[in-house]
């Protein structure tokens, strides 16, 4: 299969401190990427946002690689995302917006809507066929190779291997044009709808501890004398013994293999 | 009213003065030598905690998770733990009153159809009033979201930071505000957020898997997915911080090639103190602490290290730290879970000589 159509959703960033708009991070990965393979493959690109059109974030991703971007201002998002991704073979997206409630559920939503597989914190991708091969993100040094069959939603990790080109001169010639939204879908399921609140200071979350009930004794115990955790203290015995000791700690724990 | 003792066990001082110790009074039952049970017999209602296990065990965001759920759960609610992967430690400790393990679904298969066919089913026997899942990126936080977007009459929030019996917390907006609502039905709890020290033990008992096996759903996996394999990056080459096995050398370490030459047998990344960097033996790069890099590694050897705060700091997040030090009474002796006093070159020596015999034997039986 050839790679026909490749989408990009891009949302609307903010600058972390002053609020000012701006791209957000994430999709400009997932856009570098989707510009680079669309321009191997000299596929169709469409690069879509949800939202306001006339929000100066856009502008950005003008300058970093997207000729044009087509704006969906009909609600509710997921649904007229998935109305205008149909016929599409590969759809990219960040990890994490930073606008909303920035939960990183938007393409695990989409996915399930046009059903078609999503494969989530992708460092590098590569078309095989009609298969598209991700590389994935795991902590301590661990990557994964796997295999999607298209079509399929692929999030970009903030890891990816990306380098982010910036270009006035595209940003004065990008065009930013709004759909003729097909809106009216109804939304009849429910959202996993939560009612959020914004808390009016932004404080230090509290960590949640379970509530001790100890004894007038026990508490004063606790308080005057520390927990000492501290491990095993080897002194005993030659250094064949001494290594041994430790050889066996990380074979007890699982920590090498030999 | 209670009266005080007056004849309350006291000393005599040296300087002849009387000073009244701290005893147990004697009313109140000696205090347990176990941590009370907390499980619940006749259970009406369940909360379920669901996280992949490492190695057949479970990491302190997960066991976090757990002891979340038993923070929250009342006498009457039993806590699930429904565990991923093989588990070989004991979760008495951590809060769960059941177990069901399903190793076959370990983390470094991809095979998200049948994770979540196989979640859903125990979801769909026990009917939890709550779910709770680590956000983390060795699979619990991607197979929360496809659990979430497959089932969208529950409520749910992600990365959460803060929460109790009514409410969840979590940054929103690029994480300039933080947002609140109601307790939802799905929790993906970000790390750190809990205490996982609870004031009590659980039996943690392990039933056998109701979940039959589910065919279907892996027949679809292939169709759509293909695992190509979990590779690991050479120590050398991935980031201090990503690192799972560093050893790292202090003042004491006087020799840099036997050192590295150990490092090398581990398979380990390298660290240093900032003595160790000061003095032109590593790169500053390698330094670990409060102006270095924090690190999270499961295996911490820290040779020759004294353990200054600063440096303390840094290896906070270690899960095994062992330590090799002339001195006992260094302050990394009371942070490390074993310690060996003794000659960094002459101990750093005898270990590759072992690991060397070690690798030949297992080479051996291989063959
Ligand atoms: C603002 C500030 C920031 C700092 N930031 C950092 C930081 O980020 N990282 C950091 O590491 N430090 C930092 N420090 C420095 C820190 O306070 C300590 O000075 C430093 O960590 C000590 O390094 P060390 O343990 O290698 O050396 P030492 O304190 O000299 O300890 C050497 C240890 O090796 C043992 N030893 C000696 N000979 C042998 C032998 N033959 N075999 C085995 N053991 C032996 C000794 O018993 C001793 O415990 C900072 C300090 C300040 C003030
Ligand atoms: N309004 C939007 N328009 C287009 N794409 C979006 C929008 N919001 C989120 N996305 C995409 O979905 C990803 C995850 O977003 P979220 O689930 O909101 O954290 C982002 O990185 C974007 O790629």
């Amino acid at each position: 299969m050839i790679i026909k159509r490749i989408a990009v959703l891009i949302s609307a960033g903010r600058h972390p401190t002053s609020g000012q708009p701006r791209h957000c991070r994430n999709d400009s990965l997932a856009l570098t990427m989707a510009v680079d393979l669309a321009n191997s493959h000299s596929t169709e690109l469409d690069v879509i946002h949800a939202g306001n059109p006339e929000n100066p974030a856009l502008a950005n991703y003008l300058a970093l690689g997207a000729d044009e971007i087509k704006v969906i201002t009909a609600e509710p998002i997921i649904e007229n995302l998935a109305a205008n991704l149909k016929d599409v073979d590969l759809i990219l997206t960040g990890s994490r917006a930073e606008n909303g409630q920035d939960s990183g559920l938007l393409p695990y939503l989409l996915a399930v809507k046009l059903n078609i597989p999503i494969v989530a914190n992708a460092l590098e991708i590569k078309q095989m066929d009609d298969k598209l091969e991700v590389l994935q993100f795991f902590p301590k040094g661990k990557r994964r190779r796997v295999a999607v069959k298209l079509p399929a939603i692929i999030a970009i990790h903030p890891l990816a291997f990306v380098e982010l080109h910036y270009a006035y001169a595209r940003e004065q010639q990008g065009k930013i044009v709004v759909l003729d939204s097909r809106s009216t879908v109804n939304n009849t399921v429910a959202e996993n709808n939560l009612q959020w609140q914004i808390q009016p200071k932004m404080r230090k979350p509290n960590k949640l501890k379970a509530p001790e009930n100890l004894t007038g004794h026990g508490r004063l115990l606790s308080a005057i004398t520390s927990e000492n955790k501290g491990g095993t203290v080897v002194n005993e015995g030659n250094s064949v013994e001494k290594a041994q000791v430790i050889l066996s700690y990380l074979r007890e724990h699982q920590l090498i293999n030999f | 009213m209670m009266r005080i003792n007056p004849r309350r066990s006291a000393k005599i001082s040296a300087a002849g003065l009387k000073r009244i110790v701290l005893t147990a009074p004697a009313n109140v039952e000696t205090p347990h030598p176990h941590k009370p049970l907390l499980t619940k017999k006749n259970s009406k209602a369940h909360v379920l905690v669901i996280a992949h296990s490492e190695r057949g065990t479970l990491n302190d965001h997960a066991r976090q998770t757990i002891a979340a759920a038993a923070i929250l759960a009342d006498a009457e609610t039993k806590v699930l733990a429904l565990i991923l992967g093989e588990l070989t430690e004991d979760l008495t400790s951590a809060g769960a009153d059941e177990i069901i393990v399903l190793p076959e679904l370990d983390f470094e298969r991809f095979q998200p159809k049948l994770e979540l066919a196989s979640i859903s089913a125990v979801i769909e026997s026990v009917q939890p009033m709550h779910i709770f899942m680590p956000d983390n990126a060795i699979g619990d936080g991607d197979l929360g979201r496809r659990l979430i977007a497959s089932q969208r009459t529950k409520t749910a929030a992600t990365q959460v930071v803060e929460f109790d019996a009514n409410h969840v917390a979590n940054f929103q907006a690029g994480g300039t505000l933080l947002a609140q609502s109601a307790l939802p039905e799905i929790i993906l709890l970000a790390p750190n957020c809990v205490d996982a020290h609870l004031p009590f033990a659980t039996s943690a008992e392990r039933s056998d898997s109701t979940v039959t096996n589910q065919t279907s759903a892996n027949q679809t996996e292939t169709s759509n997915y293909q695992d190509l394999g979990l590779q690991t990056i050479a120590a050398t080459e991935i980031a201090l911080e990503e690192a799972d096995f560093i050893v790292s050398a202090g003042n004491g370490v006087q020799n840099v090639a036997t050192f590295e030459s150990l490092a090398h047998a581990l398979e380990a990344s390298i660290g240093a103190s900032r003595v160790a960097v000061d003095d032109g033996k590593f790169a500053r790069d390698k330094q670990i602490g409060a102006s270095g890099k924090t690190v999270s590694a499961s295996a911490y050897l820290a040779i020759g290290i004294s353990g200054a705060v600063q440096h303390l700091q840094g290896i906070k997040d270690c899960r095994h730290v062992i330590a090799i030090n002339t001195d006992a009474s260094a302050p990394m002796v009371k942070r490390a879970d074993l310690t060996v006093i003794g000659d960094a070159e002459e101990i750093m020596q005898t270990l590759i000589a072992l690991i060397a015999v070690a690798k030949l034997t297992k080479l051996k039986v291989a063959a």
